[in-house]
């Protein structure tokens, strides 16, 4: 029997060289890493003002919003579909709830904002998961629908203006700090409270997919929705909460992104959709489906960030970022597929 | 093929001391639109007993055992479990009560782990389907590793965390066994679970088979092979066209007998070819190499002759046919065609040259099932059909395509249905009739009657026996013995990538050209 399983088991004992690359093969995020270590020591070396807790600070505070929109994708990846609407849904849940606590109840907690953004954005998720369970229609389809439809309605019915002038609560939680670092040069960096939500939006996202029925159900569906289907799964119920769930993490990121900059405006965030739905699949996932991992799609998120943030610091014209993070993304995507199938 | 179960007197135990049947189908019906795949069909499971449910492809076996396993709801009758009817039966509810289906494509999530796809179901059933519940690693891996032990599958915690999808494929259809096995089921289905197995693997599937039946637990094949039916055993329920024709203990009823009431007809397993006219020689391959899968490979072919290839999986008969098409070509060596070397390096090259290749597994590498059967036939000859502007002539499209399937007798009544819409041995005729198009001087047939039933086998054998009386040489590729004796002049049997021995087809006992198989395997595991 065990000439069966020869080609599952065969390779152990000691590391060779294709053992190493075929280890790596099947633990996409250890690239991602890679990649980051990298771009982390060639900027380093030259330009050592890199090395400084407050340029940390400000990819970790730049990496909030993106990361909670990431994982809200690398659900939705992971059961095979894509949402290309948490953007519009993030938009549309901060402005009308900036503008509503603002007008109507100055005094209201941030908890509650929190809450009241997560229900909102998980309500439009929802409807996007019955979409596209019911119209048994492409995801990307029916999100790019929803998306315009969501942003349309904002902009005619709620409002265009800005609000320069944020609720307190959410003022002050932005200015919370978890961490304030003073330098040798007398600069003063602060890490704000706000990646505390992104830490434990990761830790709940990871726990669901591990440790639930539902987490191991949405890989099931997007392994293969008929097989699931056929061994109980069921998949309205996968397809509504993947959704729901984006949208209940994007609601949360359009509060943070309201918090840490202080202005409501609703042309934000429009079209950063690829952007993110990019560092997910650097993160290891894959776009058709069944895969991706919560470390993996972090990675991707600081990625990203990083190569947005810090090529400034060796003297890369901005408009040369895209270029690289696309070069990353076609690497990513070649050493990704080659990973062993049947 | 010729099987002999682990055990040699397959008791047969027959319906047990009159206790009540574990599952009981009464006057089930069901129809899909204006069409009745089944009408009215009755009868029980026991415990502990093999059942092969047979009948030809269209016949209703899969909707029966869909209805079943809970996946499809019947129209009409009732299904009674322990004796108590069962109103309406979900997946979950079926897997509750004890009913596991193996299914032909196995149902393994290809990217979860052997542990999950063994484990997990039970929890799922567990939870009544409920979604919204933790995970018991422990008790996951714990399931797994007891259902794995009892297929004699490894429980080390490297092969319980790899992706079935790395998995070979006869090790998958055990793991899919270990799944269905894992939660105490009382009847397992298995929908042709020896497709993709040789007859090694096929044997200790049998093994596991026997020791499931020793539990009590019965077992219901899916099948339209009659050796292994009759080599494993049980009670047959025949069907055809939607009704239960027979229903008896498999070793008091001939092979023949099986096969009339499967098809209605009488079918001997007499050989379909008869006296053979060669013309000039056609086809000589000459030392044709690839490395790692086949070597030296000469043979020659006549016009109007029909030559066999057969070999194990590993035996390199599947490169060398893909080689032959200029799928995945040669590396060294010819091949000629009247003196001509045409050796072809992609398959636009064989086809030009006039070499038809029906591939193995028709509905991955042969048929495009979503375009209409005219489509899919006249694909090759897209050139031919262009009117004065260049584009593709309808009318004559049509034509051809109707044509066709008049000539190789497809049941369909409208050459615009899409070839999904078409059963297996139909599929197969117009994955032929495609190749004929090009008015091929070679046609090579790789697995021309893999899924396809008794009666459909019949038709599809004496089209290629008209077609070499016609002039063509063909080469079939296959593992079918029968098939290959019924059908061919010579047979080359190939190891380890070499011909080992050319028998003349005629006379030839199945017996003697299966031992030039296995002989090879023992003397090969033997170093």
């Amino acid at each position: 029997m065990t000439d069966l399983t020869s080609t599952a088991t065969a390779p152990a004992g000691k590391p060779s060289a294709a053992g190493i690359w075929h280890w790596l093969l099947r633990h996409p995020p250890v690239f991602t890493l890679i990649m980051i270590v990298l771009v982390c020591l060639v900027v380093g070396m030259i330009n050592p003002d890199f090395w400084q807790v407050a340029n940390l600070f400000d990819i970790l505070r730049a990496s909030t919003v993106r990361g909670l929109f990431a994982l809200g994708v690398l659900v939705v990846l992971a059961s095979g579909g894509i949402d290309v609407s948490f953007t519009a849904i993030a938009a549309f849940v901060m402005y009308s709830i900036t503008m509503l606590v603002t007008n109507w109840m100055p005094d209201m907690s941030m908890p509650v904002i929190l809450l009241l953004a997560a229900a909102g954005g998980a309500g439009f998720g929802a409807l996007n998961g019955l979409l596209v369970h019911s119209l048994r229609a492409p995801s990307l389809i029916v999100t790019i629908g929803t998306q315009y439809v969501i942003r349309s309605f904002l902009l005619t019915f709620v409002g265009t203006a800005l609000f320069m002038n944020i609720p307190v609560s959410m003022e002050s939680f932005g200015k919370m700090a978890l961490f304030t670092h003073h330098s040798a040069s007398g600069t003063i960096s602060v890490l704000p409270a706000s990646v505390l939500v992104l830490l434990v939006a990761a830790v709940a996202t990871w726990w669901i997919l591990q440790r639930t029925l539902i987490g191991r159900g949405v890989y099931a569906v997007g392994g293969s929705p008929g097989i699931a289907e056929r061994l109980g799964y069921n998949l309205r119920v996968v397809h509504v909460f993947v959704f729901a769930y984006a949208g209940l993490l994007a609601g949360i990121a359009g509060i943070m992104h309201v918090s840490s900059n202080r202005l409501a405006n609703p042309f934000d965030l429009a079209g950063t959709e690829l952007e993110i739905i990019a560092a997910v699949v650097l993160g290891g996932a894959r776009i058709t489906g069944g895969s991706g991992s919560v470390i993996g799609t972090m990675l991707g998120v600081v990625l990203i960030t990083l190569v947005s943030n810090v090529l400034i610091l060796v003297g890369i014209p901005s408009t040369w970022q895209l270029a690289i993070v696309g070069v990353f993304i076609v690497m990513a995507g070649t050493v990704f597929s080659l990973r062993p199938r049947r | 093929m010729q099987l002999k179960s682990t055990d040699a007197s397959h008791p047969d135990a027959g319906p047990s001391k009159a206790a009540i049947p574990f599952l009981e189908i009464r006057d089930v019906q069901k129809s899909f639109g204006g069409v009745r795949a089944l009408k009215g069909v009755s009868f029980a499971i026991e415990p502990g007993q093999i059942y092969h449910l047979m009948g030809e492809n269209g016949c209703g076996k899969s909707t029966l055992i869909k209805i079943l396993s809970g996946a499809q709801p019947a129209d009409d009758g009732e299904l009674l479990i322990d004796g108590k009817p069962v109103g309406k039966l979900t997946p979950v509810a079926a897997l509750a009560a004890g009913i596991e289906t193996v299914y032909q494509d196995l149902s393994l999530l290809p990217n979860l782990s052997v542990a999950e796809n063994v484990g997990l179901t039970q929890q799922l059933v567990a939870s009544a389907g409920k979604l919204a519940r933790r995970l018991d690693l422990g008790k996951m891996r714990q399931t797994a590793e007891r259902a794995l032990t009892a297929v004699n599958l490894p429980t080390d915690r490297l092969f319980l965390s790899t992706r079935t999808d790395e998995l070979p494929i006869a090790t998958r259809q055990l793991v899919a066994i270990a799944r269905a096995i894992a939660s105490d089921a009382r009847l397992v289905i298995m929908d042709e679970p020896t497709t993709a197995l040789t007859k090694r693997e096929v044997d200790n599937l049998i093994g596991v088979v026997d020791r499931l039946r020793a539990k009590g637990v019965a077992v219901l094949f899916v099948t339209h092979k009659l050796d292994e039916c009759k080599s494993i055993g049980g009670r047959a329920v025949i069907m055809r066209d939607g009704l239960k024709v027979a229903e008896c203990d498999v070793a008091d009823h001939s092979k023949t007998e099986l096969a009339f009431w499967m098809t209605g007809k009488v079918l001997d397993e007499a050989r379909y070819r008869d006296e053979p006219a060669f013309g000039t020689n056609l086809l000589s391959v000459e030392t044709l190499s690839r490395r790692g899968a086949f070597t030296d490979i000469s043979f020659s072919l006549r016009r109007g002759e029909i030559i066999g290839i057969t070999g194990l999986l590993d035996s390199g008969r599947n490169e060398l046919a893909l080689a032959m098409a200029g799928v995945i070509p040669a590396d060294t060596g010819r091949i000629r065609l009247d003196a001509a070397d045409v050796t072809p390096k992609v398959p636009a090259q064989a086809i030009a040259a006039g070499i038809g290749y029906v591939p193995e597994d028709r509905l991955s590498e042969g048929l495009f099932l979503e375009k209409s059967i005219q489509d899919n036939i006249v694909m090759p000859v897209l050139d031919r059909l262009r009117n004065a502007f260049g584009i593709v002539d309808g009318r004559r499209s049509r034509e051809l395509a109707e044509r066709t399937i008049a000539d190789l007798q497809v049941a369909t009544p409208d050459v615009a249905n899409r070839v999904q819409s078409l059963s297996g041995g139909n599929q197969q005729r117009v994955l032929i009739g495609r190749w004929l198009t090009i008015n091929p001087q070679l046609l090579i047939l790789h697995g021309p009657t893999v899924g396809v039933d008794v009666g459909s086998k019949d038709t599809i054998f004496r089209i290629i026996q008209r077609l070499a009386d016609e002039g063509m040489g063909v080469v079939i590729i296959s593992d079918d013995l029968p098939e290959l004796l019924q059908n061919c002049d010579r047979i080359m049997v190939m190891c380890k990538g070499s011909v080992v021995e050319t028998f003349e087809a005629e006379g030839l006992a199945e017996e003697t050209l299966y031992r030039a198989l296995v002989q090879e395997t023992t003397a090969r595991t033997g170093q």
